[in-house]
């Protein structure tokens, strides 16, 4: 039994981040620091011919622009290969290489001198598709290179001629992931500030692995590994992301810090940050599989390119992870697997939790559950047919022994946990009668080789300090990335010595202090960390131990307990009293014990054969399987995520809290890549610029997740603990797509499995136009408000004048405009009409009800008297943003912005609101339903502000029905892909008298559908009337916007939510 | 240049700066309050939020000009006399904290919607909290957090 490991503790850095006290990146200020910022490429893909600095150089506060011929030591870095360079010489590669890095006093400073430097290019047709790219005559993404292909790792097991012949189906499927984005909260940051004492660096910020951007900034300086300290801030998120990024940013830093002898800031803004940051490969995967009718699996071929990008980064390491675990945890005495990296010039590609097997199994597991379909066994079957077993040999021919495989026991406990098979039957017969809703509930397992394995170095280090108080310090090679690896290590700490958590502080780790303990990756940090520290741990308390143990009376360390702070004897002796820990620990330091030591682990041998992929590729594996259900709406494509049942081996759980946190977090990215996560690049050109369009999940993407832990000791783990971090994340897209299959009997090869790819086979985009293209260069280089000024009126009379002056823009809740100022270029007058007295509030009268034009949505949701009136209304702004954008976002802004998207203007059409525009010379009505031309254009005036939106309220005496839907991409935060909003009134006869049906999203504005309308006043609403809008509404649509990029989705979707709307009417109707 | 005057954490603050200031870049850079982060600047993560006036608000999206004579509180603010609230401890018994950098975002939608509602459901919970974005934590501990704060 132990005292503290396994038990939920909480977090030893939890203060700091509950109280906004913890350090990041970007809130360290020194003395004289400067601001640096980058100059982008315009371009993704061609030849500098001019480069023009002398506009910047004299700009206000610009101390200096360094370029490549500025770097002093080696000019292209990398992990393996070294084909990167933190600021490009005469050609660019990707959209986020950097030709030039300003510093200069202020932020804003350096970014207006980014701006100001002019560059000329000879663009290049470059390659954006891999499968182009390792075509023979395809041109060289990198001329020196003799090959596109980054790396090609083959792996051949048995005969698998011979195995396909022995197979009774064969089966031959494609597979496609995108590209996924880490997203972290925190955008990168990294400051750098001289040392004199080494005549080097310390370098500060969001870095993952500091020992790696030591030594990358170590030779892009021509320095050596002691004259650069790297210390981590505390770090806002990173899932294998901020690692190459931070290196190359901490170049530039380091650079610009040695070329102005003042400490440089670089923080990114979260776009370049998407532009620039690597992300997970894309893989394209073809695999073959030959299996018996029984399911028994005889041979898989496995060909697979990885999008590698610009660079080659970790391409190597990733795609070395993927032929291990392509064929998933199955026994198959035939095996060929071919996976190639290569090079494009799409945004590199690098380290991201799951390194290399989410792909593969989104694949693979997809595969076998279409194995067992076409066998006639269930998913389970196919699983317990094939599935590891104690001493089973893998693909790379591993015995898998010395642990426990628990693939069974994992696959078995989902299965039961969440009720797998009852529920596959009461799905099929819910489906059965519900024509628009599907349930779905899918499957997915896994192995995974814990730690580097044959891709690298393993070992780590640790040190465990006691001090004459008794009080412990422990730091190790290994960094705290926010997964709560301080925790464990002081955890692990207290355990050994008795010492209750408080006296043990984990030190912030600088590469100075201790030995390079391997990068914090491939959910290592417990495992490797975790044994150095245990091992440090011993020896001290061993010393300790010489120093007491005559006291005790004991000559065997074992013979003794630490715990609740005392050292005592197992066996209790009589006048022997336990030994309070401070007391030992200050007797052994006046004894000149010393009572720090150094932990080390290195990692038990494994082995890779390069030629045929055979060896052992890991020391140990942990085994998952996670179940998902969902419920898929059939008219959109819409996947709502119910219930996730994710059960792990974790070896031996340390922090119940911990390990838990990793599954849903895991789980929830996972559910993100494989559903709405669409880093959206054309030819280069990233369209998903922040997280706008870039969509992770929100708080109600996931309605329920069941963490569920199982324990199998590890001989190799600290007190048997495995690793929990990346398998979490990888098994999501496969069990979803599974579960997908199962609800609507389709199966999709493509994630991410946007409402387009789950409803039309397509991931429709908006494709690029040459004026973008255009506008691309002229756009500022760092999005950021500058260059305003602002104006507060007294009143609205007041507003009014200095409105009719001309040349000024409203500002009233900025949801909007600030956005859009960002990337303004040219200075901006902002007339703040937020909170003018006479534009807030909202007033009953007999016939209608007056909302001004400031008020905003929050006020407006909560209104009871619009609740009752105008409940569509209701329902549409409460769609609107989240409840901070609610709080700020007033209902005129939302109008006169007029985004085809704006939700508030549908319901508005349909209750007839009429707006008052004021000017200084007098007011004037617009019917709302008049007001908007198109997209982002009105009929406002210049001098005018829309002071009030006048709803007239329904006739008393007469019933009237509403339906509203919304569409969205997420369940929250959306911008609205369509909506339709719609009220009926009957005669006593039961037919339509007033029919309103208004489009959100669907054309250039909104409007009512009049000519639908018009077909349904005076019939019955019955299922035949409601389907005979399908023709003419069809006609409409295609007529209007047909030959849209979004058409093909948009135009089924909206006829089936029309008729939907209308048949939820008609049921209303019914129940009355 | 402009002026203003107004409070944060119950203390009053005058200032003159710059009119392209956003809330945020004077609570980070002007008052060293550096617990509010910047995660977008565009209104969509939610890590800059703070209380403006009883309101949870993105600070990344309200200029300098709209804060004369408003009361601002951020997550500096919850911890009184070196006692932290309940809420903020509810984060750390439930494991609702991983990097921290979404936290005190989170923390301050949290505590808008607790300030009002007390004793919030499960939806009101997400409805409050679906304008913050986290990237660690898959936001049950979250929830769960909010619910154990809230009055039983």
């Amino acid at each position: 039994m132990y005292n503290i490991i396994g038990k939920e503790v909480k977090r030893v850095d939890g203060y700091e981040k509950v109280t906004g006290k913890a350090i990041y990146g970007d809130d360290i200020k020194l003395h004289g620091m400067l601001f640096g910022v980058a100059r982008f490429t315009d371009i993704p893909c061609g030849k500098i011919k001019s480069i023009n600095t002398s506009k910047a150089e004299k700009m206000p506060g610009v101390v200096k622009i360094a370029m490549y011929k500025d770097i002093p030591g080696q000019k292209r870095v990398g992990p393996i290969r070294a084909d990167y360079f933190p600021i490009v010489n005469d050609e660019v590669f990707f959209g986020g290489d950097v030709i030039a890095v300003v510093a200069a006093k202020t932020k804003e400073q350096a970014s207006a001198a980014a701006d100001a430097i002019n560059i000329t290019y000879e663009p290049k047709k470059g390659i954006f598709d891999i499968e182009e790219a390792v075509k023979p005559g395809s041109h060289l993404v990198h001329s020196e290179f003799k090959s596109n292909v980054v790396v090609h790792y083959p792996l051949r097991k048995g005969d698998i001629e011979k195995g396909f012949n022995e197979s009774d189906h064969i089966l031959e499927r494609k597979f496609k992931t995108g590209f996924h984005e880490h997203a972290y909260i925190e955008p990168e940051t990294v400051t750098v500030v001289k040392d004199p004492t080494t005549s080097g660096f310390k370098v500060y910020g969001s870095i993952q692995n500091p020992f790696t951007t030591r030594k990358v900034v170590a030779i892009f300086m021509g320095l050596k590994l002691n004259q650069v300290n790297v210390f981590g801030s505390t770090l806002g998120g990173s899932f294998g992301g901020k690692d190459d990024i931070i290196n190359n940013i901490a170049c530039r830093a380091a650079l610009l810090c040695e070329l102005t002898g003042k400490p440089i800031k670089i923080t990114y803004t979260r776009e370049e940050s998407l532009k620039e940051s690597y992300k997970r490969h894309p893989y394209i995967m073809n695999y073959k599989v030959g299996f018996s009718k029984i399911g028994k699996l005889k041979a898989m071929k496995i060909n697979i390119l990885a999008d590698s990008g610009a660079y080659s980064s970790q391409t190597f390491f990733v795609t070395w992870r993927s032929v291990v675990q392509a064929t998933g945890p199955y026994e198959i005495p035939n095996v060929e697997t071919d996976i190639r990296g290569v090079y494009t010039n799409n945004t590199y590609t690098a380290a991201f939790r799951g390194f290399g097997s989410p792909q593969v199994i989104f694949a693979q597991e997809s595969l076998m559950d279409e194995i067992a379909e076409m066998c006639n066994i269930s998913a389970y079957e196919i699983r317990k047919i094939n599935g590891y077993k104690q001493d089973s040999i893998t693909a790379s021919g591993q015995c898998l022994s010395g642990h426990k495989v628990s693939l069974m026991e994992v696959v078995d406990l989902a299965v039961k946990r969440s009720d797998y098979h009852q529920k596959i039957k009461d799905f099929a017969v819910q489906n059965q009668k519900s024509d628009r809703f599907k349930q779905g509930i899918g499957l997915a397992c896994s192995f995974r080789g814990c730690s580097l394995g044959a891709e690298g170095t393993d070992a780590s280090s640790a040190i465990v300090s006691v001090q004459a108080d008794g009080s412990i310090y422990v730091f190790t090679g290994v960094n705290e990335n926010g997964q709560g690896l301080r925790t464990t290590f002081c955890q692990i700490v207290s355990e050994i010595m008795g010492v209750d958590m408080k006296n043990i502080i984990f030190l912030e780790p600088q590469t100075a202090t201790i030995t390079d303990g391997g990068p914090t990756v491939a959910s290592r940090g417990t495992l490797v960390g975790g044994n150095a520290t245990i091992q440090a741990a011993k020896i001290v308390q061993k010393r300790i131990f010489e120093t007491i143990k005559k006291d005790l009376d004991v000559t065997e360390l074992d013979e003794t307990l630490w715990e609740n702070d005392l050292i005592k004897r197992k066996v209790e002796k009589e006048n022997i009293k336990p030994i309070p820990f401070i007391e030992a620990a200050e007797k052994a330091y006046w004894d000149g014990e010393n009572l720090s030591a150094y932990g080390w682990f290195k990692a038990p041998e494994v082995g890779w054969d390069e030629e045929t992929g055979q060896g052992n590729a890991y020391f140990t594996y942990v085994y998952g399987c996670q179940i998902a259900e969902t419920l898929v709406d059939t008219h959109t494509g819409k996947i709502e995520v119910k219930n996730i049942t994710a059960v792990h081996d974790v070896g031996k759980v340390l922090n119940k809290l911990g390990v838990e946190g990793q599954v849903y977090g895991g789980v929830t990215q996972g559910v993100g890549y494989s559903l709405f996560e669409d880093y959206d690049i054309q030819n280069g050109v990233v369209k998903s610029e922040n997280l706008d369009t870039y969509l992770i999940p929100t708080i109600h993407d996931i309605e329920n997740i069941d963490a569920i832990l199982v324990e199998n000791n590890d001989q190799y783990g600290p007190f048997g603990a495995k690793g929990i971090g990346e398998p979490t994340l990888e098994l999501a897209s496969a069990s979803l797509n599974n579960s997908l299959a199962f609800a609507l009997k389709k199966r999709f090869y493509q994630i991410p499995l946007t409402l387009e790819q789950v409803k039309i086979d397509k991931n429709l985009r908006k494709p690029e136009r040459q004026s973008e293209v255009k506008d691309n260069s002229e756009k500022k280089q760092s999005l950021r408000l500058n260059k305003i000024s602002s104006i507060n009126p007294k009143n609205l009379k007041n507003a009014l004048e200095l409105l009719s002056e001309g040349n000024v823009t409203i500002l009233a809740g900025g949801t909007d405009v600030i956005v859009q100022s960002r990337s303004i270029s040219n200075e901006q007058k902002l007339l703040n009409i937020y909170n003018l007295p006479e534009l807030v509030g909202i007033v009953e009268n007999d016939d209608n009800i007056a909302i001004k034009g400031g008020t905003s949505f929050s006020k407006i949701i909560s209104n009871s008297k619009i609740k009752i009136h105008f409940p569509l209304l209701v329902e549409a702004c409460a769609q609107i943003g989240s409840k901070q954008i609610r709080n700020r976002a007033t209902i005129a802004g939302n109008i006169v912005n007029a985004a085809p998207c704006a939700d508030s203007v549908p319901p508005l059409i349909l209750y007839k609101a009429m707006l008052k525009l004021q000017s200084k010379n007098g007011e004037r009505d617009i019917l709302m339903e008049d007001f908007i031309n198109w997209s982002y254009n009105t009929k406002i005036e210049k001098d005018e502000i829309l002071t009030l939106i006048i709803i007239p309220k329904l006739d008393k005496n007469v019933k009237y029905f509403t339906s509203y839907y919304q569409l969205g991409r997420r369940k929250a935060v959306n911008i609205t892909r369509m909506s339709i909003s719609s009220q009926i009134s009957f005669n006593e006869d039961g037919e339509v008298l007033d029919c309103r049906l208004v489009d959100g999203s669907l054309f250039s504005r909104s409007q009512r559908l009049t000519k639908i309308e018009n077909l349904l006043v005076g019939k019955k609403l019955t299922e035949t009337s409601i389907q005979n809008i399908k023709k003419p509404l069809h006609d409409q649509i295609y007529q209007e916007i047909g030959k849209r990029w979004s058409s093909e989705y948009k135009l089924p979707v909206f006829i089936d939510l029309c008729v939907d709307a209308l048949m939820d009417i008609k049921e209303q109707c019914e129940i009355v | 240049m402009i002026k203003i005057n107004f409070t944060v954490n119950n203390e009053s603050v005058n200032l003159q700066v710059d009119d392209s200031l956003r809330l945020l870049d004077i609570l980070r850079d002007e008052l060293d309050l550096t617990g509010t982060k910047e995660g977008c600047a565009i209104g969509e993560c939610g890590a800059c939020t703070v209380i403006l006036d009883g309101e949870a608000v993105n600070s990344c999206l309200i200029l300098v000009c709209q804060l004369e004579g408003t009361s601002v509180e951020t997550v500096e603010n919850l911890e009184k006399d070196a006692v932290l609230s309940r809420l903020q401890n509810a984060f750390l018994e439930n494991g609702a904290i991983q990097c921290g950098f979404c936290t005190p975002g989170m923390l301050m939608s949290a505590k808008a919607l607790l300030d009002k509602n007390p004793s919030p459901s499960e939806a009101e919970i997400k409805t409050a909290l679906e304008g913050n974005l986290c990237r660690c934590t898959g936001y049950i501990p979250i929830i769960n957090a909010v619910k154990s704060a809230s009055q039983k």
